[in-house]
């Protein structure tokens, strides 16, 4: 990521969210970024995953020039590289586990879809729970759901925003070993956006967001 | 917190939802399309009543072969009623050495007291008159070219010499076809002394009177109460112009069920919004009641809500379609000229009620629901408990519809044709959408991957794929009726009427001058000539018993007993006839049979098997009731109540009636044929099958005015659809794009799914319009071998389905372009 701005206009006129973000990030580290709320952190996130586009500077992404890139191919992109886990999760309530884990293969249009979704959910712990919908299961098992999702299809990078956010601290510590279990297991790149310290230092690296600018972290 | 000042805040911070708009145009729909049409309705039906008083010349008379009592004039005029007598009798005139018979009609000088009498004075000029004074007379066009007399002339009349001063325009004949021969009109006083009222003349003496109908409505009581001379007979408009009546009905019919259908797709369109509407503030009504508003508050916030959104819509609903309505008044004020103007409130403000109790009933109950909504929804969205206390609540908008249909159609029968067509409809839509969406979870892992999305879908939204397509079935099987079986109705009952429909009768005809008749007409280019024989004589007993000593529930069965009846004879069944018991008898069955209407079933309580006793002419006739028929009385042929069989009948004393079809402008070369029969009597229907027609399409025309009413209510339930699950569409669309789904992946999935939904409703409304259609077309229209257009039917629904389709796919672009980010802004 190098010299990335990006601003958006209001109703009371134009908005610098991030200014002159520099950043690199190599394969198979985990990253955090911290910051207060609406220091720009879910912003400069989306940029990152290819999500948006900056309003100057350049993103690249497994070599790729995300900004060169038209939304078609960025979401492909996402579909090949990337995964994510959000705070609140984002399971669709119609879909049982299995299906809402399923949904990434189904995208690529993989055969084998059910079989690696029921290995999934096995890795996460869920494996006797595929058939539930996600009203039916606690918040610590929809993230791990969601998790499961994040992982069926060997993305290169893990985008996660606040991934225990919604979570009690016992069920939230539960999810952040399973996250960066699943991160050692699979050697994925892990870039993080939290407010939790404890989760942020578990990362082999981190930096703060401060009005938009992007500080040194340890 | 005042409760009306927050609602209003609230309506405006809101009022750029889609939902609320959806709300409040289906409201000003369904009362514009609703007012338009009873408005207009209530005019007609005002215009045709006026129309058949100015027919009979009054609003009410009585008609008798004898000279009336003078009390019934005294009683009249003595209520404030205006009083015109006359009489009407044949006679023959005479201009030097020709002669030519005419109808007369013989009038005081206050005649007519309804619509107009027109005549050409000598001058040529055209004006309005009443009744000709003393040595005058008036001569219509026909009995002028047959006696070769020009205005200003004289002929002699009943051994008077009258001058005549004016050519008849027109004249409210009193819509009796059996009295049409050339006409002249005389003065009363002139009848009189010229001895042609006298006792034993032919003439039928009659009194009419005008008034306001509490005064008529109180001489007409009178004139029942009183002992009349044998043989009088009520002159009432409602008797007269059947066959407008039936075309009036029917038309009527046709207006208040298009009206209806597009009320109901309004409550529809209103039902989808205010579901999607309460979905959308439960968060809002869950931190009210957290903060600790009471329960009745937060309802009467609602309703409060709701009610501001519903009485401007429904003032402008109104204000619309009296707007319409007079504008729509164009069209009906030239069929029906002459009729009071006056714009009817009433019908629009009666919509507007309907308009909001459909409303009420479609919107209140989830609305209502919403108020149940606990505090602790705020801290959670899935926490929505069910309150099964309400649940009855969704019988309202049921209950709503069914009043709706009830109210509206006018007729219970079609209330309940529409209630259990429509409610067919909308089960077979809900079945069959549940089995697709079942179908669905099984077929959807080995599918295309676009239409295993789409499936996926539709049955992520399981209820709300239901309702989406149970509602647009009923909307597009509501629209079907409309654009497809109400024009094929239409279709059929014009072709009742073809151009070639006779407009001629012959009445009088003699054995020895039918042939000579038949070559007149042939060249003067006439067709469709069909000739009947025409007996006149009376009923005397029935099975063995005098008719006198019978004793009958209906009273018009006496009245018939006491009439000259007309009966003919045929071997084959005549058009526009349909036996319904028995055996149609054939050309010659052993004994003598008769075939009865069903209304002489009725009125005389026959059945087949039963022996009537008539005397025609001279000669007795007993016949067995062979069958009953069931007669068109609308289809503009020569029809009869009595019809006995030719081999016991071709002797008894006849004339011939003929009916036949001639072109317009032969008015000359028919006074001549006039003339040179003398005898003949020749009826001219041409002006009353032109209003017949002329309402079959001015009906038309308003069909398809108020099926532009139908298309917007269509497209307002095709927007709550897709606006009830915009939010879902949006959210998921993020997350799919998120995940890497490719735009053309999300394109194809929405248009399977949309394909998949239209293809359910576009097949359950054509076949729930198939059959509406086909009952409607034969138990309400009684249109004979309708056959509700099946092809356009399918060619529509399939259609319907990619219109679906298409605004489905039109309506997702914006969820299409959904930015991924919304997702994590969430």
């Amino acid at each position: 990521m190098v010299d990335v701005s990006k601003s958006v206009s209001g109703p009371e006129g134009r908005l610098d969210i991030l200014t002159g973000v520099n950043l690199a990030v190599a394969a198979g580290e985990s990253f955090a970024i911290v910051g207060a709320s609406g220091s720009g952190k879910t912003t400069l996130l989306g940029l990152l995953a290819g999500l948006d586009v900056p309003t100057s500077g350049s993103i690249r992404l497994d070599g790729g020039a995300l900004e060169a890139m038209d939304e078609e191919e960025r979401a492909a992109v996402r579909r090949r590289l990337v995964g994510f886990v959000f705070q609140s999760f984002h399971l669709l309530p119609a879909l049982t586990a299995e299906e809402n884990v399923m949904l990434p293969l189904e995208l690529e249009g993989n055969d084998d879809a059910r079989e690696r979704a029921r290995v999934a959910l096995e890795s996460v712990g869920l494996g006797g729970r595929r058939r539930h919908y996600p009203a039916q299961l606690s918040g610590g098992e929809q993230q791990r759901v969601a998790l499961a999702r994040a992982f069926v299809h060997r993305p290169r990078v893990l985008f996660a925003d606040e991934p225990t956010g919604n979570l009690d601290q016992h069920t939230g510590e539960h999810v952040g070993d399973l996250l960066f279990e699943l991160n050692k297991t699979h050697a994925t790149t892990l870039i993080l956006v939290t407010h939790d310290p404890k989760l942020a230092a578990r990362c082999t690296r981190s930096a703060a967001l401060h009005d938009g600018r992007l500080g040194v972290g340890a | 917190m005042n409760v009306l000042r927050l609602a209003v805040r609230t309506l405006r911070r809101e009022w750029h939802l889609v939902e609320l708009r959806t709300l409040a145009a289906s409201l000003v729909l369904a009362v514009v399309a609703l007012g338009v049409v009873s408005t207009l309705s209530t005019r007609i039906e005002r215009g045709v009543l006026a129309s058949a008083a100015e027919l009979i010349g009054g609003d009410m008379g009585i008609s008798a072969p004898s000279s009336l009592p003078a009390p019934l004039a005294e009683a009249a005029r003595n209520d404030g009623l205006a009083v015109t007598r006359g009489a009407t009798f044949p006679s023959v005139a005479f201009v030097d050495q020709r002669s030519q018979l005419v109808d007369v009609l013989a009038s005081d000088a206050s005649y007519p007291l309804r619509g107009t009498l027109e005549i050409r004075g000598i001058d040529g000029k055209d004006r309005v008159a009443h009744g000709p004074a003393q040595g005058e007379v008036y001569l219509d066009h026909r009995a002028m070219v047959g006696l070769g007399v020009q205005p200003g002339q004289t002929l002699q009349l009943g051994g008077r010499d009258l001058k005549v001063t004016a050519e008849l325009m027109r004249l409210p004949d009193g819509g009796e076809l059996f009295a049409l021969a050339p006409r002249a009109m005389m003065s009363l006083d002139d009848a009189n002394a010229a001895g042609l009222l006298a006792t034993g003349s032919r003439a039928r003496h009659r009194l009419l009177v005008s008034g306001a109908p509490t005064q008529v409505a109180r001489w007409r009581s009178f004139v029942e109460s009183q002992t009349l001379p044998q043989g009088a007979e009520l002159i009432t408009p409602e008797q007269t112009q059947e066959r407008m009546r039936t075309a009036f009905d029917r038309a009527s019919s046709f207006l208040r069920l298009t009206a209806l259908l597009s009320a109901l797709l309004a409550g529809v369109a209103i039902a989808l919004a205010a579901s999607r509407y309460a979905r959308r503030k439960t968060a809002e009504v869950a931190l009210l009641r957290a903060l600790g508003t009471p329960r009745r508050r937060v309802a009467a916030l609602l309703v409060t809500t709701l009610a501001a959104l519903a009485l401007p819509a429904a003032a402008i609903g109104v204000a619309l379609s009296l707007a319409l309505a007079q504008g729509a008044w164009y069209f009906a004020s030239q069929l029906f000229a002459g009729v009071p103007t006056t714009l009817p409130l009433g019908p629009a403000f009666a919509a507007a009620a309907v308009g909001l109790a459909v409303l009420a009933g479609f919107a209140l109950p989830p609305l209502v629901r919403l108020a149940e909504v606990p505090p602790v929804a705020v801290f959670r969205d899935s926490v929505t408990r069910r309150a099964r206390r309400f649940d009855a609540l969704y019988l309202v908008p049921l209950v709503v519809a069914l009043a709706l249909v009830w109210l509206q159609s006018d007729s219970a029968r079609l209330a309940g044709i529409l209630a259990v067509s429509l409610s067919g409809v909308a089960l077979v839509a809900a079945g069959l959408s549940a089995l697709l969406l079942w179908v669905a979870r099984r077929v959807a892992p080995g599918a295309h991957p676009a239409l295993r999305l789409g499936l996926a879908a539709l049955a992520r939204r399981r209820g709300l794929s239901l309702i989406q397509a149970t509602a647009l079935s009923l909307g597009l099987c509501a629209l079907l009726l409309l654009a497809v079986v109400a024009p094929a109705l239409l279709d059929g009952w014009r072709r009742e009427l073809p151009a070639d429909t006779p407009n001629w009768f012959a009445l009088n005809l003699q054995d020895d001058q039918r042939h000579s008749f038949e070559q007149r007409l042939g060249t003067l280019g006439a067709n469709k000539l069909n000739m009947l024989p025409l007996a006149v004589g009376k009923l005397t007993a029935i099975n063995g018993r005098p008719i006198d000593q019978l004793t009958f529930t209906d009273e018009r069965a006496r009245e018939w007993a006491d009439r000259q009846l007309r009966l003919s004879w045929s071997g084959d069944l005549p058009p526009s006839n349909k036996v319904v018991q028995g055996q149609w008898s054939g050309a010659s069955p052993e004994e003598a049979e008769v075939s009865i209407d069903t209304s002489w079933r009725d009125m005389f309580g026959l059945k087949v098997g039963d022996h009537m006793h008539f005397v025609i002419g001279e000669s007795d006739v007993e016949a067995r009731v062979a069958n009953v028929r069931q007669v068109d009385w609308s289809s503009f042929r020569v029809n009869f109540f009595l019809l006995l069989d030719p081999k016991h009948s071709a002797d008894l004393p006849h004339t011939w009636l003929a009916s036949f079809y001639l072109s317009r402008g032969h008015a000359d070369d028919l006074a001549r044929l006039s003339r040179d029969y003398g005898n003949l009597s020749l009826i001219d229907v041409d002006a009353l099958l032109d209003r017949v027609r002329e309402i079959v399409d001015r009906v038309g025309t308003a069909v398809r005015w108020v099926l532009g009413f139908s298309l917007l209510a269509g497209a307002l339930v095709l927007t709550a659809a897709l606006a009830a699950s915009a939010q879902e569409r949006r959210h998921e669309a993020a997350l799919l794009r998120t995940l890497g789904a490719r735009r053309g992946q999300l394109r194809a999935a929405a248009a399977c799914e949309f394909a998949l939904l239209g293809l359910v409703a576009g097949l359950t409304a054509a076949l729930g319009a198939a059959g509406a259609g086909l009952w409607i077309g034969t138990a309400i229209f009684r249109i004979e071998g309708f056959v509700p257009p099946v092809w356009p039917l399918i060619g529509s629904a399939a259609l319907a389905a990619f219109v679906v389709m298409l605004i489905g796919l039109l309506g997702t672009r914006r969820v299409l372009r959904t930015s991924p980010m919304e997702l994590l802004r969430e």
